[in-house]
């Protein structure tokens, strides 16, 4: 039982910003090219993967050109993908502040997803310059639902690294899981294909994925000028879901970090 | 009593670890009340209870492995109680080591501000500190330098510097400023003093006995978790002392023990058995008149073959302050060799040139490297000076007064 009159909690704020852009300064620092690795990655991989399936095996993606249908995802998922992978070692990786000082926990892995927004934002503003050289709507009315899509999406990645971060101090084949975890989970996305490309049968199945929901919104919105598809509902369910379900065993087992080490 | 008035209250504090690398189960994450059988557990504090109003300081001795540390966890919130409570009624601010959240590449500059945040302050509020923590600090040529090309001395002021500015109601300081130099230690305690002036509650722990009785108002003795001893800072460093000797006995009956439970002060291969002061007379005297050489006499069991062991001998007021302190080794004096299983009888004179009063007279038997000890009483016997010429403070010079 711990008792203390002083609610410190509010002062942590300046401790986010300034863990978060440590975090940002310290992953470019002696980097040529910086920031630009944000969008080199992305880029990369959606050239090897237009290639092969506009080459290879043509994959049809309707009226939109293969390049800003991919890339438009490959965004999206590579927030969604390294926030985990850093999120789940975010604790491991500061032990010693662990260890050493109390500050909110939580703090280290909402930094660490906020450090790839920043990824993000970069690589984000080269999916606008692609939208308007191929002609697609810009700047409709469904573009306001852009944060709500990204909101859900970080509330999910948050509810996940909250505990893959905790199990990570306890396991440390959480790290090797997660890797496997995010490969697998890539080719259940329509990332690379259209979800049309799935079985009939597969379809209800296949949208319990939230990050399903998630993508589709982003290409209905940001290619078709539409609003989001209907299957964000499910997701916007499962992400706050999971987001409280992560809160909840953070706060239950957090107690237990400095003891581990 | 009442509870409120306390800014720092242990009640029943106590804090179990697992020993060794035990599998962790799901249950036991979860924090199921049965714990497995097969696990082994070490109590690194059990039943401590302590409280301190406004003002207070609290210093905390103890060998290492006694559970000074783990309180400072528990207090700072770093580490949760097994059983137990505390409360804490205001900010604090915790010191476990200096510059932990520092970041080696970050500027002295850049590191303010991320250990300032770190330990809870708002921005603005390092802002507005900020010239006080460089001029404290004293780095102010460094301030733009990567702190990973500092001295370990310049690190460790820097880490103070921020966290004593922190301005807390509450300050847990534990045995961190061993690194600095004598000059930044002083400057440490002095503003420490100041804190507790200003009735910041403080917490402290050191081997440095003199930092204690100067900062602390009260001071407790830690021994394999259990608080052994609570009273005056002096009385508390006599009775350290005498636990140390006790469990270097013990320790030595029972062998080798399991590392980080006990700490090894002394070897005790060699004991000091028996220590008698005798007067001009020869014969064995506890009061003796100031002025007078008294000769002390040990009696010494070497239990393994000692090669030039150093003597020394201390005399101390029972509130702490050094009297006197001199060795074999700074006399220049090469003691012989002795050998295993045999016993010998040392002998110094001592002009007990001192005012009235009672004083403590100790022994140290230290290895020829000066890096352990073989033995190490302060406090072996208490006796009296008597029949001075009314001078008061320590020593006794016999001014002789002349109108010239």
């Amino acid at each position: 039982m711990i008792k203390s009159r002083a609610n410190q909690s509010h002062a942590y704020r300046d401790f986010l910003i300034a863990w978060t852009s440590r975090i940002v300064r310290a992953r470019y620092q002696q980097s040529i090219l910086g920031g630009l690795w944000a969008i080199i990655q992305p880029a990369a991989t959606v050239a090897v993967f237009t290639i092969i399936f506009t080459r290879f095996i043509p994959v049809d993606t309707g009226e939109i050109p293969y390049v800003v249908f991919s890339y438009s995802a490959m965004v999206p998922w590579l927030l969604f993908s390294a926030s985990i992978t850093d999120m789940v070692e975010s604790l491991v990786m500061n032990m010693n502040l662990v260890t050493k000082i109390f500050f909110p926990r939580e703090i280290l892995v909402l930094a660490a997803l906020l450090a790839r927004v920043f990824d993000f934002a970069i690589a984000f503003s080269i999916l606008i310059v692609l939208i308007m050289v191929y002609r697609l709507p810009v700047l409709h009315i469904g573009w306001l639902f852009l944060p709500v899509i990204l909101a859900i999406q970080m509330a999910l990645s948050l509810g996940l690294g909250l505990i893959g971060a905790s199990l990570n101090v306890f396991y440390r084949d959480i790290k090797h899981m997660i890797g496997l975890g995010m490969q697998l989970w890539f080719y259940a996305t329509p990332i690379i294909y259209p979800p049309t490309l799935v079985p009939e049968a597969w379809r209800s199945l296949y949208h319990l994925n939230p990050m399903v929901g998630v993508i589709e919104s982003y290409r209905a919105v940001l290619l078709r000028g539409q609003l989001p598809s209907s299957s964000l509902l499910i997701s916007a369910a499962l992400a706050a879901g999971i987001l409280v379900a992560g809160y909840l065993f953070f706060r239950l087992v957090e107690h237990q970090f400095a003891d581990v080490v | 009593m009442d509870s409120m008035e306390y800014t720092v209250q242990a009640i029943n504090l106590s804090k179990r670890y697992r020993i060794g690398h035990a599998p962790l189960s799901l249950r036991s994450l979860l924090g199921s009340k049965k714990y497995s059988q097969v696990d082994r557990y070490h109590w690194a504090v059990k039943d401590v209870c302590f409280g301190l109003k406004p003002g207070e300081s609290l210093g905390i001795i103890g060998p290492n492995g006694a559970g000074k540390t783990t309180i400072l966890k528990l207090l700072s919130r770093i580490t949760y109680p097994t059983e137990g409570e505390i409360s804490m009624d205001g900010r604090f601010s915790a010191l476990i080591e200096l510059g932990a959240g520092f970041h080696p590449d970050l500027t002295g500059r850049e590191n303010i501000f991320l250990n300032g945040t770190i330990l809870g302050m708002r921005r603005e509020e390092i802002q507005e500190r900020f010239d006080r923590i460089v001029e404290f600090a004293g780095i102010g040529d460094y301030l733009d330098t990567p702190v990973k090309r500092y001295s370990s001395g310049m690190y460790a002021r820097l880490g103070f510097s921020v966290a004593a500015h922190v301005d807390p109601e509450i300050l847990l300081v534990d045995e961190v400023l061993a690194v600095g130099d004598m000059a930044f230690q002083k400057k440490c305690y002095d503003h420490m003093l100041k804190l507790r002036d200003k009735g910041t509650t403080l917490i402290f722990i050191s081997h440095n006995l003199q930092a204690i009785q100067r900062v602390c108002s009260s001071c407790m003795v830690m021994y394999r978790g259990h608080k052994v001893f609570e009273g005056s800072p002096a009385e508390a460093t006599a009775e350290y002392s005498n636990i140390i000797r006790r469990s270097a006995v013990e320790l030595s009956h029972l062998g080798p023990v399991e590392s980080g439970i006990a700490q090894r002060v002394m070897t005790h291969k060699g004991v000091i058995q028996d220590i008698a002061m005798l007067n001009q007379d020869g014969e064995p005297a506890l009061t003796v008149h100031s002025g007078e050489t008294v000769r002390v006499r040990a009696k010494i069991a070497f239990h393994e073959t000692s090669p030039s062991p150093v003597f020394a001998c201390l005399i101390q007021k029972p509130d702490g302050q050094f009297v006197y302190n001199y060795t074999t080794y700074w006399a220049d004096l090469t003691t012989p060799t002795f050998e295993a299983n045999t016993t010998a009888e040392i002998e110094f004179s001592l002009k007990i040139n001192l005012v009235e009063g009672m004083y403590y007279l100790g022994l140290n038997l230290a290895y020829s490297d000066l890096s352990r000890y073989y033995d190490r009483i302060d406090r072996a016997l208490d006796f009296f000076v008597v029949g001075g010429d009314g001078a008061r403070g320590v020593a006794d010079l016999r001014a002789q007064f002349k109108v010239l």
